[in-house]
């Protein structure tokens, strides 16, 4: 592994640049961690305070590159929207991540 | 295969963690009579926060609870849940609980039931009262932030419910109580004895 920095630009050309945003990684963030349990709506915009307007078009983006995937599911009668995370979706923010941490030297 | 004669069947010791860590959950949720089903969305809220409660009130289960979206929450308990559902779904663990640990699930049964929405109010009230230090105005505040689609009613449910498990009131504070409510005991009871002549 090379450490200057024309090596790291180059590695990112794996990476999908679409990604590259606040709500975007906010997203993938939350939802990476919690695995195929997933996340619903109304929860995803209480805890990033994130607007419906920017949700909803993060989200459908998100699910239109295959790294999310949506349902209905009940609870306590009410029926609402489940956002999960795709393995794609998992596999892509882990090398994000990776590849945000060589950026900034994370550690060093 | 001779000098494996007479040896048990060798099992590689992470495994061997993660099925003894599980099967303390199990008889938890045995002994709360808590038939775990894991498509669905309620039985897998209720798992999370009835692990994180019990955390909270100082069972070591093995699986730490963090702050995500979701609230307080155990990512290796999902991993678990999806790697194991037959096992969650029919506890017929090798576990057993203490009798103090079976005294702590009697009550959070009897407290909070198996109701998903004061499990995860209290949960989440729990969590930032004991991990974040927050003094309970704040704790209610931050609560009612991150589940603003519970109603106040719900909120106040749930928080009530998680002092009463949570919260043992100390000599101190049974003083104080007494010390409060005294006023209203004396007026009660002047009022009777004022009816009663």
């Amino acid at each position: 592994m090379q450490n200057d920095i024309l090596s790291i630009f180059n590695e990112s050309e794996g990476l999908n640049a679409k990604v590259f945003s606040l709500v975007r990684f906010k997203l993938l963030a939350s939802l990476a961690a919690l695995g195929q349990d997933g996340a619903t709506y109304r929860e995803l915009k209480a805890a990033l305070d994130i607007n419906d307007g920017v949700l909803f078009a993060n989200l459908n983006v998100l699910k239109d590159m295959g790294y999310l995937t949506s349902g209905k599911i009940t609870s306590e009668g009410k029926e609402l929207e489940l956002y999960t995370i795709t393995p794609e979706g998992q596999d892509e923010w882990k090398r994000t991540r990776a590849w945000l941490c060589r950026f900034l030297r994370c550690g060093v | 295969m001779e000098e494996n004669e007479g040896l048990a069947v060798p099992v590689p010791p992470l495994r061997s963690m993660t099925i003894e860590k599980y099967q303390k959950v199990i008889a938890f949720f045995k002994e709360l009579g808590f038939e775990f089903d894991i498509s669905r969305f309620d039985d897998r809220l209720i798992a999370q926060k009835l692990v994180c409660l019990l955390e909270l009130k100082g069972i070591d289960l093995g699986y730490s609870c963090s702050l995500y979206v979701r609230g307080p929450y155990s990512p290796d308990l999902t991993q678990d849940l999806y790697a194991f559902p037959n096992e969650f779904a029919a506890p017929g663990t090798g576990s057993r609980l203490t009798p103090q640990e079976k005294e702590t699930a009697g009550e959070l049964g009897r407290i909070f039931g198996l109701k998903p929405v004061s499990l995860e109010v209290g949960a989440t009230y729990g969590y930032y009262t004991l991990r974040q230090g927050s003094d309970p105005l704040e704790a209610v505040r931050q609560v009612k932030r991150l589940k603003p689609f519970y109603s106040e009613a719900q909120v106040a449910l749930g928080v009530s419910k998680a002092k009463q498990f949570l919260f043992t009131p100390t000599e101190k504070d049974l003083e104080a109580l007494k010390e409060e409510t005294g006023i209203w005991q004396r007026a009660s009871l002047t009022s009777r004895e004022h009816r009663e002549e």
